[in-house]
């Protein structure tokens, strides 16, 4: 039992890291669950654009860092726009399974455009500021593990002003819970789904720009992500941002501890057991959802 | 005279006139509940599918259709639970695994003859099934969807990394051909007829299932879960019905899948082939037992087509489903009907009010 004593930090930090990413996509969940009852499965599909694009605005047009991560960030939200006006509003009125399909589509061709267009090698990027790790006591820390916790922090009171301190985050939240009172107020609904899409669009390019230089970021590595995304949003209560904080968190760290007691191939089955696990003793996450008291699950 | 409705027919409706008059020929028409269950229609279809290979003695065509008839008898049995029951399911390509893995292990390592490794597979989906239906039909929706999808991945990722029991990534070899009484189905034309076969057998039980008091109040618990529970249908018990009687139709189709192709890999059934699955069923129309055979052929044909184009497949293949889903949400047939009847309508009132007119 030495060696799982030893490991253990290591693993602690590591899944606190992939934690913070999980909490991202599953903000991007949120974002979208917030304007509209929608779940966009194509929401992992823009982690990965992010942190492609960057690596091709970096080394293909050559462009400064900073720079280079901004305007990746610009065309994700613009491809998240381009999706709701091509795919999510033509089938505003569908029935939520068309609509889950339709993502789906979505995010097939968005994976395997990408696929075309950028080569189906692993990208990775530099990290954003030194690559030695540092030590605290006993654990190493890269430096990119601190930039991804201080972006996921920044972006969660981001989220939160947003969503409680604008009169455009009210207008989205109502127009989720009460579409005829949205209706009746002059909200216009679409505007605020639209909105949404470009919002989670963004936060999913930035958590595909944090992830890329901890780990490789392939063509088809989104649809995965975005999932584990789904189950920590699920985990910590559908339809809240702490919630979705939470459960990442909850989500990677469980999903790095495992690895002292699994074989390491059995990982990513991990997430899909709590996920089983979660909806079959309480649905409704750890923190409860706003979304689940009125009606059973 | 005052000019009413100008719009009533539009332009787009001259395009959709010869599809029309071809399915109004020969597809069945899902309004028509009081009718008796086998018309002559039926007879019609099963005249064209035995007659089909004869005329069309192609080996490729052969190879897609006993795809096709595959594709069918695992789009039938989720038809039930998601036309019929009103559910979501985007894990049965997982028990279509389950099905192949019980024949490839059962025939290759045990020596295990087919034809008992075909009932087997079909035995095991459905256990497994009614194992881990109880805990997630209590969902609904999204979360529903979300469970299955997990239930799939998970099957994935055993199969993946319990390399000596299931082969790994490379996945098992030499399935030997479905075989009974020592009579081999050995080339694509005797497949054809044995999955066909297979798929009519499963098509009549399920007819009669639909026309059955458990059919019914498989339409009750899809129209309203409270208003079913009222009239004192078992809710969680119907819907764990559908469930593991589509798994078992997977598990045979799995089972059909693994002889056919006589290997059993675990890229099959991933989350792009229940995609194609769940498709399949979208586009025939839900609630229609002739639909996901439709959809199966018409899309399993599109695949192939795909299939030239290469890398460009996938894209190609995403903007397709998004478009049909676009322009088609409740199905093909179900939306060139709607409008075949529209205009009958039209036609019929015009008639009427050129009558008026003189």
């Amino acid at each position: 039992m030495d060696s799982w004593l030893y490991y253990f930090p290591q693993l602690l930090s590591s899944g606190i890291t992939i934690g913070a990413i999980y909490a991202l996509v599953g903000l991007g969940f949120v974002t979208i669950s917030r304007a509209s009852q929608i779940i966009n499965f194509a929401q992992g599909e823009f982690v990965m654009l992010g942190g492609v694009i960057t690596f091709f605005l970096l080394n293909g047009v050559k462009l400064p860092y900073p720079f280079a991560a901004l305007i990746a960030i610009l065309i994700v939200i613009l491809i998240g726009f381009m999706m709701h006006v091509l795919v999510i509003y033509p089938l505003r009125k569908a029935s939520i399974l068309i609509l889950m399909m339709a993502t789906l589509g979505a995010s097939i061709f968005l994976s395997s455009t990408n696929g075309l267009i950028f080569g189906t090698l692993p990208k990775t990027l530099p990290p954003f500021s030194g690559e030695h790790p540092f030590r605290i006591g006993e654990i190493p820390i890269l430096p990119q593990n601190l930039w991804v916790l201080l972006s996921t922090f920044i972006l969660l009171i981001f989220l939160y002003l947003l969503s409680h301190r604008t009169l455009l985050g009210k207008a989205m939240e109502a127009s989720s819970t009460d579409p005829l009172g949205a209706d009746l107020l002059g909200i216009s609904r679409n505007l605020m789904v639209f909105l949404a899409f470009g919002v989670s669009a963004g936060v999913g390019a930035i958590a595909g720009i944090l992830i890329t230089p901890l780990f490789f970021t392939n063509y088809s590595s989104g649809t995965l992500l975005g999932l584990k995304g789904f189950i920590a949003a699920v985990l910590g209560g559908w339809g809240k941002n702490s919630g979705a904080i939470l459960g990442g968190f909850v989500l990677g760290i469980v999903e790095s501890l495992s690895l002292v007691f699994i074989p390491s191939g059995y990982k990513d089955a991990v997430a899909f057991v709590i996920l089983l696990l979660i909806l079959s003793f309480r649905p409704k996450g750890i923190l409860g959802s706003p979304y689940m008291d009125s009606r059973r699950w | 005279m005052v000019e009413t409705k100008k719009n009533e027919f539009r332009k787009r409706d001259f395009f959709y006139l010869v599809p029309l008059w071809l399915i109004s020929l020969m597809a069945p028409d899902p309004y028509l509940y009081h009718k008796k269950g086998f018309k002559k229609k039926d007879f019609f279809y099963l005249g064209v599918l035995v007659l089909a290979p004869l005329i069309w003695s192609d080996s490729h065509f052969h190879h897609l259709m006993v795809l096709a008839g595959i594709y069918a008898t695992l789009a039938l049995g989720l038809s039930l639970f998601m036309g019929y029951a009103g559910q979501i399911s985007l894990g049965h390509a997982a028990f279509f695994g389950i099905g192949a893995y019980t024949t490839a292990i059962l025939t290759t390592r045990y020596a295990i003859p087919t034809f008992l490794a075909f009932w087997a597979s079909a035995l095991s989906a459905a256990v497994i099934a009614s194992l881990i239906g109880r805990s997630i039909l209590k969902l609904k929706g999204y979360f529903l969807a979300l469970a299955t999808l997990g239930f799939g991945e998970i099957f994935l990722v055993i199969v993946r990394e319990s390399t000596d029991f299931t082969g790994g990534v490379i996945g098992i070899f030499g399935i030997p051909w479905f075989s009974v009484m020592g009579f081999s189905f050995d080339t694509y034309l005797k497949q054809y007829y044995l999955t066909w076969g297979v798929l009519t057998g499963l098509f009549i039980f399920s007819k009669n299932l639909v026309r059955s008091k458990v059919g019914r109040s498989l339409l009750a618990v899809a129209a309203s879960e409270d208003a079913a529970s009222s009239v004192g249908i078992n809710v969680p018990w119907i819907k764990l019905e559908s469930f593991v009687l589509g798994a078992a139709f997977s598990g045979l189709a799995g089972s059909l899948f693994a002889c056919v192709m006589s290997t059993a890999n675990p890229e099959a059934f991933s989350l792009g082939f229940t995609v194609l699955i769940v498709m399949m069923v979208i586009l025939g129309g839900m609630g229609n037992l002739y639909g996901p055979i439709a959809g199966a052929i018409l899309l399993t044909w599109v695949m192939d087509i795909l299939s030239k184009y290469q890398e460009y497949s996938l894209p190609i293949y995403g903007v397709i489903l998004i478009l049909l889903l676009v322009f088609f949400p409740d199905g093909i047939g179900t939306r060139l009907n709607v409008r075949l009847i529209y205009l009958i309508g039209y036609w019929a009132k015009k008639k009427k009010r050129d009558v008026g007119k003189l």
